[in-house]
């Protein structure tokens, strides 16, 4: 059943504003990684701007070092520009593509190139959603981005508090491809970062450094498909198109949480 | 050759061999086509515990469609020497006459009528007589009915709202005790369970201390049976205490014996522990697979009883009350508990041994009727999953997450069949724990 943005109480308005802004600063930075175009335009000191919601929690922030495919944070180099939204709303408007209260307020030099090339990375990876022709690598990186920062913006709401406390923690490997990022689990936080594809892979051996579970699609194509919900992930399981392995608990206790995560964007504006 | 055999040859490779094939391809085409098709009209294609993702996809079938005495067929026609025994209801041996033949008759009788039939009488007094400690029975279907029985008839007897449960005990699919923790059911059903590490006398104290007043019953398995953990017998302190701080708070005890009765002891797993229970359920092989569950009382709580409306539309049926009669009688016949533990202990003796000659700390933990096997130097189970895929693509089915069982239709041929089967399966674990060695992996 869809619901409506009035209807949610002010936590999930909150957790939804955070959650719709996670995902703008996730896409944009994987997008500027992706595309060869976005990073000849940024500008020449990279760029680092952070956006603050009133009422949902602590400051997000976007990092692009210039002409890196690398994205994320650069130590030392300081926020040019602040892009404060006065309510949740607001904040979920802007990021729905609805018209909304968007405050820029300038950190230092090159605050209006921030913003601009923030708005241009933006749109960008919606393009690269969207366009056909995007490549099944880009595709893939696009939507897993999109779901394992989902996870970590909402992993600490109310509603999942008490499934947070059965799902053990630890660090569950994921992996599609070249693609593989670590999803650390602890009591109500979820942290995602990105990881080698050698250091996600199956452990024959199982040491210290293996993580507690994997997640592993067999290629790009069927991360698409699972994440894109083209293909039901329960069936893809089953077919071994996705695997999980290791200690299940925590894998199955995320797929809950991703349920949450669904909700949350069929929230209608 | 055997069909065991025919498969062991047809093996599939390394886990990642059989992912980059994907199974549509493999021996469990069929299993994965009626998977497709499920998944189209039921939710999650097969839910619950017998979900593809709780096994390992690959290795296992989804569907099976015949058994026989220890042998399992599925969709594909792979054989499989059995160790689920259909979640641990069959303790006789799929399709044992002794038990089909009088159910089978009582069938083509009638099985579900306006009235219940005598056998309810005769297997109500023949449990009464042959339980520890028990007065009285109601029939039920499934554990979830027993222990949900159980736990409301101690909290309307006691006017007491709170339910003291083991971390990680399973006691059914309820919204008062399912892992289903959506916040509707954590506001309502689930409010007022709380639970305390198992064999943790400290924590179950500090508990009741902080609740007193205000506690109806505790509910335990006879011995802690995790999903995903060793198994855990419990310490003689800890009945006691748990009888001890029962007797304090007037709360009431209940045992839940669906998923171990009979194996451990024919008068109750909680006389094989020492236990004394004001309640007790038992299920799955009472009636080796018919449908029946039983909660079990003491006459303290028989007026309370009396007073609940008890119903469902199959509970009363006939056959599954015959069948239990004559699985009671061909268990004894088939020589009981003492017979399983002779062949778990043999079971149990092979597997830790060969694992530890091929460099691993397997062990086996639980009762040895109800053994299961973990790696100490992975508590995250990914040896368990390999070394389990590895037994399926040689013929024995063995859970990688789950308690196993042994009935009394295995056979010393099908242990020492079993521990071939797994010194070719730890040789493959080491080869491969090796090629990643020296790999650098």
């Amino acid at each position: 059943m869809k619901t409506n943005f009035s209807q949610l109480t002010l936590e999930e308005k909150s957790v939804l504003a955070r959650l719709k802004a996670s995902l703008a600063l996730r896409l944009a930075e994987e997008a500027c990684a992706c595309d060869t175009g976005l990073q000849r335009a940024c500008p020449p000191r990279g760029v680092s701007m952070k956006i603050s919601i009133r009422g949902a929690g602590p400051v997000l922030g976007l990092r692009v070092p210039q002409g890196s495919r690398r994205s994320g944070p650069r130590p030392g180099r300081r926020p040019s520009l602040l892009l404060f939204f006065p309510s949740a709303e607001a904040a979920v408007r802007v990021f729905s593509g609805v018209k909304g209260t968007a405050i820029p307020l300038p950190l230092g030099a090159g605050a209006l190139a921030a913003l601009a090339f923030f708005r241009k990375t933006s749109s960008r990876a919606t393009e690269l959603l969207r366009a056909p022709d995007t490549s099944k690598e880009t595709r893939a990186r696009l939507l897993l981005a999109a779901t394992l920062y989902g996870l970590e913006a909402i992993a600490g709401e109310s509603y999942l508090v008490r499934r947070m406390q059965i799902v053990p923690d630890g660090v569950v490997g994921v992996r599609a491809g070249e693609i593989a990022y670590r999803v650390a689990k602890k009591g109500r936080i979820i942290h995602v970062q990105k990881d080698a594809p050698s250091a996600v892979a199956p452990a024959a051996a199982p040491d210290s450094s293996t993580p507690n579970a994997l997640l592993s699609f067999a290629d790009y194509q069927k991360a698409i498909d699972v994440l894109s919900g083209k293909r039901q992930a329960v069936v893809a399981l089953g077919s071994g198109e996705v695997r999980i392995e290791g200690l299940l608990p925590l894998v199955q206790g995320l797929f809950a949480v991703l349920d949450r995560l669904s909700w949350y964007l069929g929230v209608e504006i | 050759m055997s069909k065991v055999a025919d498969e062991r040859s047809n093996a599939a490779g390394s886990l990642a061999g059989e992912r980059r094939a994907g199974i549509s391809g493999s021996r469990f085409a069929a299993s994965m086509a009626y998977f497709e098709r499920a998944a189209k009209v039921i939710p999650g294609g097969i839910y619950g515990s017998k979900s593809p993702g709780f096994l390992v996809p690959g290795h296992f079938p989804y569907y099976l469609s015949r058994a026989q005495g220890s042998r399992i067929y599925d969709v594909d026609g792979n054989e499989f020497i059995d160790y689920l025994c259909g979640y641990g209801s069959q303790i006789v041996g799929y399709g044992n006459p002794a038990v089909d033949g009088p159910a089978l008759e009582q069938a083509r009788k009638g099985d579900l009528l306006n009235q219940p039939h005598p056998a309810m009488v005769e297997l109500a007094e023949r449990l009464v007589g042959l339980v520890d400690g028990m007065d009285w029975a109601v029939f039920v279907k499934n554990g979830t009915d027993a222990t949900t029985l159980a736990t409301s008839i101690a909290r309307a007897d006691t006017g007491k709202q709170i339910i003291v449960a083991a971390e990680g005990a399973y006691h059914g699919a309820a919204n008062w005790c399912s892992t289903n923790v959506f916040p509707v059911f954590t506001q309502a059903e689930q409010r007022d369970v709380r639970f305390f590490p198992y064999n943790d006398v400290q924590a179950l104290e500090a508990l009741f201390a902080e609740h007193r007043g205000r506690i109806a019953c505790i509910i335990l398995t006879p011995y802690h049976h995790p999903t995903y953990k060793p198994q855990q017998m419990p310490t003689p302190e800890f009945i006691a205490a748990v009888e001890r701080l029962c007797r304090a708070e007037g709360a009431y005890f209940i045992v839940d014996d669906i998923r171990a009765n009979f194996r451990l002891d024919m008068h109750g797993s909680h006389r094989f522990f020492g236990a004394h229970p004001d309640l007790v359920t038992m299920g799955k092989a009472l009636a080796n697979g018919y449908p029946i569950s039983v909660l079990l009382g003491r006459d303290s709580l028989r007026k309370t009883a009396s007073s609940f409306f008890i119903t469902g539309t199959y509970w009363m049926s006939a056959v599954p009350m015959i069948a239990a009669l004559a699985t009671l009688d061909e268990m004894e016949r088939l020589g009981g508990a003492a017979r399983l533990a002779a062949l778990g202990g043999m079971l149990k003796e092979g597997l830790e041994s060969l694992g530890r000659e091929a460099g691993f700390c397997a062990r086996v933990s639980g009762p040895l009727a109800i053994p299961y096997l973990t790696f100490d130097e992975d508590t995250d189970l990914y040896l368990n999953q390999r070394f389990c895929a590895a037994m399926a693509d040689r013929g024995v089915f063995l859970h990688p997450h789950h308690n196993w069982f042994i009935s009394l239709a295995h056979t010393e041929e099908d242990i020492a069949r079993t521990l071939d089967a797994a010194r070719e399966a730890f040789r493959e674990l080491r080869q491969q724990a090796r090629g990643a060695d020296s790999s650098g992996g």
